[in-house]
């Protein structure tokens, strides 16, 4: 146990003296490992790892939904969502504000990342909010609040990993992210509603738009939302019924997604054989990137395993006669707390190999537990001091000062305590629809 | 405006990026195929499996090298202002080189294993494919990111006129 307290602790400075997590990871894992068996016997482990990881079928599940929301956006989607919320919401008080999560909603439901959604939203809803007056700290605020919601609503690159990683039914984990997301929608326009109601300059309302724009507006995303039918769908197994009989696994979803998005970018004639070829290469590169920290991390977490740190841990818990709500109240604290410092796949990576296993066998649902960590994840994103999506957004509007943007955080980071108390409270919100699939 | 040895760099990593590129868009075509022709003439591509590991291990690998040298690895940037000038730089060259160290031994390891699969003839369940080939392109991509590391963190340390040299590493952080 001490072995893999030690190695944690060795991880984190190495990280902090910016050595890649990758390495940082997989040197610990690799010297601890030998430490325990032999020289050969770690380099065997190492070595396999790099080749297996490499070849996994699973994990093709990554690349293809990154490619599919690089694709959708091509084809222009980030701004008719926006339109479409705008000209359903953008009459109400706050309601520029209000648009921007429902966009980022929508956005999420194509796009497996928060920071790339915080990123793309912001260069689309940022303009606009400036334009109608918004209060810096509202509208920066809206955007990495909403945000976040890229790695909760399906599909998510973070829940494909938690799903590999322990051998949770990704279809399952993609379909419990649902509801908490559409909470999650809910719960942040109440905020922008508060914040308003507090200060009515903040967030003034824009023109109405008619019936006809708004319908005009949806047009221009049936598409899009057909995808994520198909692909959500497809998955769930809506379509298994003669003469179809389609039942996707992740990875043909992801696939038969990223083909759509690449389809409807084309029929709109916004890809050319240059930005083709740049949405290709930044997939790979962001999908090498990734496989580095994974391999990295099995490396890691095979050398914690062999010391015996969850085993351990879950000792000291039954002896300690600590209540499983105790003891998950205390992981989510260390969540909270390294979300402070780490970004949110090598946090994932770092302690569900430890955690999951306690979790699980104090009778936790490993989908729901998914589901919290993800929840977590989201609120680490936009914690100060290093709330990641806050800073994408301060990339994009450089001129608004960091605090400012944390200070227009605050009621958005207040619900999604709430929401994440509610998600703990009643777990069937979770585990609802993916019970009865 | 990037130096002359940035732009023999560029012109050195087009080709991988290319053959990246095209696995990738493959891979896409292929799954999509394979899930059209199962379902409507119950016809599925039975390669599709062991090729998309194959396609896995190409994107992957001919990515990484790239990547390294670009300082592309995801990086904990939290403490970077108390770093500057030419400390930062001694501590990226540093990092640089302690990274691509690190990758030896797993080269090595990974050499053993290629050959082992040739020895032992392990082919791919369809198509027959030799598994040492692919073990090998892992092998000799893992090599050349150890080199590429070292090199870049020579050149990092006592030659940064070469790169243009602006304090940090660029880090392109991933999406999560």
């Amino acid at each position: 146990m001490e072995a893999a307290l030690i190695g944690f602790a060795a991880v984190l400075i190495l990280v902090l003296l910016r050595l890649p997590i990758a390495f940082a990871m997989g040197l610990v894992g690799m010297v601890g490992y030998m430490l325990e068996t032999s020289f050969r016997g770690a380099m065997s482990m190492v070595g396999r790892l790099i080749i297996d990881t490499s070849q996994d079928y699973g994990l093709s599940v990554i690349p293809l939904f990154i490619l599919m929301g690089l694709f959708v956006n091509k084809g222009g989607l980030s701004r008719e969502l926006y339109r479409v919320s705008y000209d359903f919401l953008g009459h109400f008080k706050g309601g520029l504000a209000m648009a921007t999560i429902v966009a980022c909603g929508g956005f999420s439901a194509i796009c497996g990342s928060s920071l790339a959604t915080a990123a793309t939203m912001s260069k689309v809803a940022m303009p606009e909010m400036r334009k109608y007056g918004y209060s810096d700290s509202l509208s920066t605020a809206s955007i990495a609040a909403g945000g976040t919601l890229g790695i909760l609503i399906p599909p998510s690159v973070i829940l494909v990993i938690y799903g590999l990683l322990t051998e949770t039914s990704i279809g399952k984990l993609f379909i419990a992210g649902i509801i908490p997301g559409i909470l999650g929608v809910l719960l942040y326009l109440v905020a922008v509603r508060f914040t308003v109601a507090r200060n009515p300059d903040s967030g003034p309302s824009g023109e109405r738009a008619s019936w006809g724009e708004r319908l005009a507006a949806l047009r221009g995303i049936w598409a899009v939302l057909l995808l994520f039918f198909l692909v959500i769908g497809g998955l769930y197994g809506v379509f298994d019924f003669w003469p179809l009989n389609l039942t996707f696994s992740p990875t043909e979803a992801a696939g038969m997604g990223a083909m759509g998005a690449f389809l409807i970018a084309l029929s709109r004639g916004s890809l050319t054989l240059k930005n083709t070829y740049e949405v290709l290469v930044e997939t790979a590169f962001t999908t090498a990137s990734l496989f580095a920290v994974l391999i990295g991390a099995w490396i890691f977490s095979n050398f914690i395993n062999l010391a015996g740190l969850p085993q351990a841990l879950l000792a000291f818990v039954n002896q300690s006669g600590f209540s499983p709500f105790t003891v998950m109240l205390a992981i989510l604290a260390v969540y909270i707390v390294l979300g402070c410092v780490f970004e949110s796949l090598s946090m994932l990576l770092l302690t569900v190999p430890i955690f999951f296993p306690l979790v699980t066998s104090l009778g936790y649902d490993p989908i729901w537990f998914g589901i919290i960590v993800v929840v977590v994840t989201e609120i680490s994103l936009i914690t100060p001091p290093v709330g990641l999506n806050v800073f994408v957004l301060k990339g994009v509007v450089k001129d608004v000062p960091t605090a400012t943007i944390f200070k227009g955080v605050t009621p958005f980071w207040v619900v999604d305590i709430i929401r994440l108390a509610l998600l703990l409270i009643i777990p069937s919100l979770v585990l609802f629809l993916p019970q009865n699939m | 405006m990037p130096t002359r040895f940035q732009r023999v760099c560029q012109n050195l990593a087009f080709a991988p990026s290319l053959l990246a590129a095209a696995t990738l868009f493959a891979l896409m075509v292929m799954t999509f195929s394979d899930v059209m022709l199962r379902s409507i003439f119950n016809a599925p591509i039975e390669a599709a499996t062991e090729l998309t590991r194959i396609f896995m291990a190409i994107i992957v690998f001919s990515s990484l090298p790239i990547i390294s040298a670009r300082g592309g690895h995801i990086v904990v940037d939290i403490i970077d202002p108390l770093f500057k000038g030419a400390v930062a730089r001694l501590r990226d060259g540093i990092i640089f080189i302690i990274t691509g160290a690190l990758l030896i031994w797993p080269t090595q390891r990974c050499y053993v294993l290629a050959e082992r699969a040739r020895d032992f003839g392990d082919l791919t369940e369809y198509l027959a494919i030799p598994q040492y080939l692919i073990t090998y392109f892992i092998t000799i991509s893992t090599g050349i990111t150890a080199l590429v590391l070292i090199v870049t963190g020579l050149v990092t340390l006592f030659a940064p006129s070469l790169i243009d040299y602006e304090g940090g590493a660029s880090s392109e952080s991933e999406p999560s």
